[in-house]
């Protein structure tokens, strides 16, 4: 039985491994991935940063403090940054990132209004903020800021955050506080993360069954549909009648199962050996800058491939059982969502588990088979799983595993001998025991 | 002990019956020939014997056992659709089929090679199977079923889509076969290459056994009321009284005698007649064929009138599936 399953198998792995697309996917589409994301850094670091701001104003005083203001804030996020790169944003989009300000104090004179207007145009400048001063000694000056891009919220926030600080220093000087005492007072205040490493485990747990989600979902378009195609593909070219005049269906179920899927694992392996490969070299700095930053656990990593091969054999047996019923692609595309939908479930269900990921909810639905591989992985990484919860999920998934193959050899070995006839019950039972 | 035994077998599908009270054996050694046109059950009963499916009822035996699957390794079973994997290549393939049955990778190698001599193909072996012609690939599949040298061979309409000298290829191949001393079953629709071939026929029309036994016997049991004539000049011979119909082309006479106690005797009158008028190149005197005994036997055991066949229909039914073929 074994050694059929084997040779079943390794036949489907070797005439896979041999074809042209297997080679060309298999470089295409990192190739494709990389050139995505470099281009995308790549626009990311062109799309300049920085604002021109000019500041105008009749009250050169005002103007001048508020350009102190603004360049010792960027001073200040400056060498925040710089003192733990890890805590900044992990995000690879560049429109996240706060933009640096170049501020220009400028008297008014007659025409410059329109001078502002026109540079505003031409780019010159991408904003001006005109002060008007207060005309009583009790009022408040007016402010109106001019951008060249209305969508330019963050600068708006900078300049309000500073314009504020600015006038609060200078009532409160008015008010005869000394300057030292109203700078501590304008300190913000700071709360330290106590669970600091705590978070990163968070942070790390979300990327890596993002992860995981992403590569399983790749996987099993790629590969599980694989299965599922070879299987139709047995039936058109009617090569299972030599085969079960041979082999159990069962053995024949497995076999491309484990061939097939074998054929995906050696796909993502040399992915996965590529990436680690290149991120061992420095071209990994250079691409990616300090932006990317994934902590993985040998743990992690062990449940992670625990879980990748439980979810992709549970899944790969379902596209089989798809594969038994259907007699042609067009017919399997329409049942395509059944595998895709389980796996749509999971990822809804992330934010719950998020939240608490020991919550009876998670701990109930880490369980089912079909969410188990995605749901309990991320337990194991963020939440704190009993051994018996992890047990029985593995437990669980391996056994509907063999069930769901069982099934789906079954579905096989009633669908291909009625011939267009749709058995009755006594029929499948019948069958159910034959082999 | 019959190697295959079929006991009052029954098959039903949604709306047809596919074999109804089917009963033969096949003994050890013998070319067994399972005829009858297309949709009469042939493969059907086929199918049931290497347990692909089970009768509705009845039994059907291999070596002796009720059906199991651990016999078929014994078994050599060609299908009626071909079936190989279009991309693989030829001798990875057979490997694969023979390592299917317990050969070793070596073992199935060497037979693979011999194999593909003998059947004058081994410029196919490297090649891509769908690279093949049809002919070709059907003596892949052929091939692929006796790599581990089974016992029985059954084998499903074997000839059909070959040209005929590679249909005479297979069929010298099946007699060695069984020479040395294996049991081959095979179906077929062409009624002439039974006559040549079979020690054993079994007839089967509609799902019915119509006729079963040994060839020899079968014919014996048949008069030799067939004669056919190939001559040059007058034919007004043909108006002898011993002729109850016939056949005329240019140059040949297809006779059928009028039934009688000294039937050899009118053929010998018609030949001296025929002499008198023509020159006569060609005179043979012979039992029905098969296909004639076959049209007989069915026209005999329509029972229900409303559903009776004319001669014509089934000859039709005969030879349209011949034509088709070829």
């Amino acid at each position: 039985m074994f050694l059929r399953v084997w040779l079943v198998a390794r036949r489907e792995y070797l005439e896979r491994i041999r074809t042209r697309g297997f080679v060309i996917t298999t470089i295409m589409i990192p190739l494709i991935m990389a050139g995505f994301v470099g281009g995308s850094i790549f626009l990311g670091s062109k799309a300049s940063n920085d604002r021109v701001i000019a500041i105008v104003s009749t009250d050169t005083q005002l103007a001048l403090d508020l350009q102190t203001e603004l360049n010792h804030e960027q001073e200040l996020q400056k060498e925040e940054n710089h003192h733990d790169p890890a805590q900044s944003p992990t995000s690879l989009s560049p429109q996240k990132k706060t933009p640096r300000l170049i501020v220009e104090v400028r008297d008014v004179v007659p025409g410059s209004r329109a001078e502002l207007d026109q540079q505003l145009d031409s780019g010159e400048i991408d904003g001006y903020l005109w002060i008007t001063p207060a005309t009583s000694p009790a009022g408040r000056p007016t402010f109106e800021f001019n951008p060249r891009s209305n969508g330019d919220t963050a600068v708006h926030d900078i300049l309000a955050n500073a314009l504020d600080k600015v006038l609060l220093r200078e009532q409160l000087a008015h008010r005869g506080i000394v300057a030292a005492d109203a700078e501590t007072m304008l300190q913000p205040v700071s709360i330290a993360a106590a669970h600091g490493s705590h978070r990163d485990d968070r942070e790390s747990a979300e990327i890596s069954v993002s992860i995981l989600f992403f590569i399983m979902y790749l996987v099993i378009m790629l590969y599980g549909m694989n299965v599922a195609r070879s299987i139709i593909e047995e039936k058109t070219s009617r090569i299972f009648e030599v085969l079960l005049a041979t082999i159990r269906p069962e053995a024949m179920m497995a076999g491309k199962i484990l061939g097939v899927g074998s054929v995906g694992l050696t796909q993502v392996g040399i992915w996965l050996s590529a990436v680690l490969l290149l991120a061992g070299t420095s071209a990994a700095v250079h691409v990616g800058g300090d932006t990317f930053h994934v902590a993985l656990t040998l743990g992690q990593v062990l449940f992670f491939l625990i879980y990748f091969i439980l979810g992709y054999l549970f899944y790969s047996s379902i596209a089989a059982a798809l594969g038994a019923m259907t007699n042609s692609e067009q017919e399997l595309q329409q049942l395509n969502m059944f595998l895709m939908l389980p796996l749509l479930v999971c990822f809804v269900m992330l934010g719950t588990l998020l939240n608490t990921p020991d919550g009876t909810l998670s701990r109930v639905l880490a369980l089912v088979p079909p969410f188990t591989p995605l749901l309990m992985y991320f337990r194991v990484s963020l939440g704190h799983p009993a051994p018996w919860e992890v047990a029985l999920s593995i437990v669980l998934t391996s056994a509907s595993i063999c069930g769901i193959i069982w099934v789906a050899s079954r579905i096989y070995r009633v669908g291909i001998l009625m011939y267009g006839k749709r058995p009755n019950f006594a029929e499948v039972v019948r069958w159910l025991k034959y082999s | 002990m019959p190697i295959v035994e079929l006991n009052h077998v029954r098959k039903v599908y949604d709306t047809k019956v596919a074999v109804e009270d089917l009963s033969f054996a096949i003994e050890p050694g013998t070319m067994f020939g399972l005829l009858g046109p297309n949709g009469s059950g042939k493969t059907s009963s086929i199918r049931m014997m290497i347990g692909m499916t089970m009768p509705d009822s009845g039994t059907v035996s291999l070596f002796g056992k009720p059906y199991s699957r651990a016999v078929l390794i014994r078994v050599g079973y060609l299908p009626e659709e071909r079936g190989l994997y279009k991309k693989m290549n030829v001798l990875d393939q057979l490997v694969f089929f023979g390592e299917l049955h317990g050969l070793s990778a070596s073992e199935a190698t060497k037979r693979s090679r011999r194999w593909c001599e003998r059947l004058l193909i081994t410029e196919a072996i490297p090649k891509k199977t769908e690279e093949l012609s049809k002919g070709m690939q059907q003596k892949i599949q052929f091939i692929a079923s006796l790599l581990h040298e089974p016992k029985l061979v059954i084998m499903d309409e074997p000839f059909s889509g070959l040209d005929p000298v590679n249909a005479a290829l297979l069929m010298d191949t099946l007699v060695e076969l069984r020479g040395e001393g294996k049991t081959i079953l095979f179906s077929t629709h062409r009624m002439d290459q039974v006559e040549k071939l079979c020690d054993q026929i079994a007839l089967i029309h509609r799902g019915h056994l119509v006729l079963s036994g040994s060839m020899p016997e079968i014919k014996a049991s048949y008069p030799r009321n067939r004669v056919r004539i190939d001559y040059q000049g007058d034919n007004v011979f043909l108006n002898h009284p011993a002729i109850q119909s016939l056949k005329r082309y240019s140059g040949r006479a297809e006779i059928i005698l009028r039934p009688s106690p000294t039937l050899a005797d009118d053929a010998q009158s018609l030949l001296a007649e025929a002499m008198r008028h023509a020159r006569i190149t060609h005179f043979e005197v012979a039992e029905p064929t098969l296909e004639d005994i076959f049209i007989d036997k069915v026209r005999q055991t329509s029972t229900d009138p409303g559903n009776e066949l004319s001669i014509a229909d089934l000859r039709a039914e005969v030879e349209e599936e011949s034509v088709h073929v070829s």
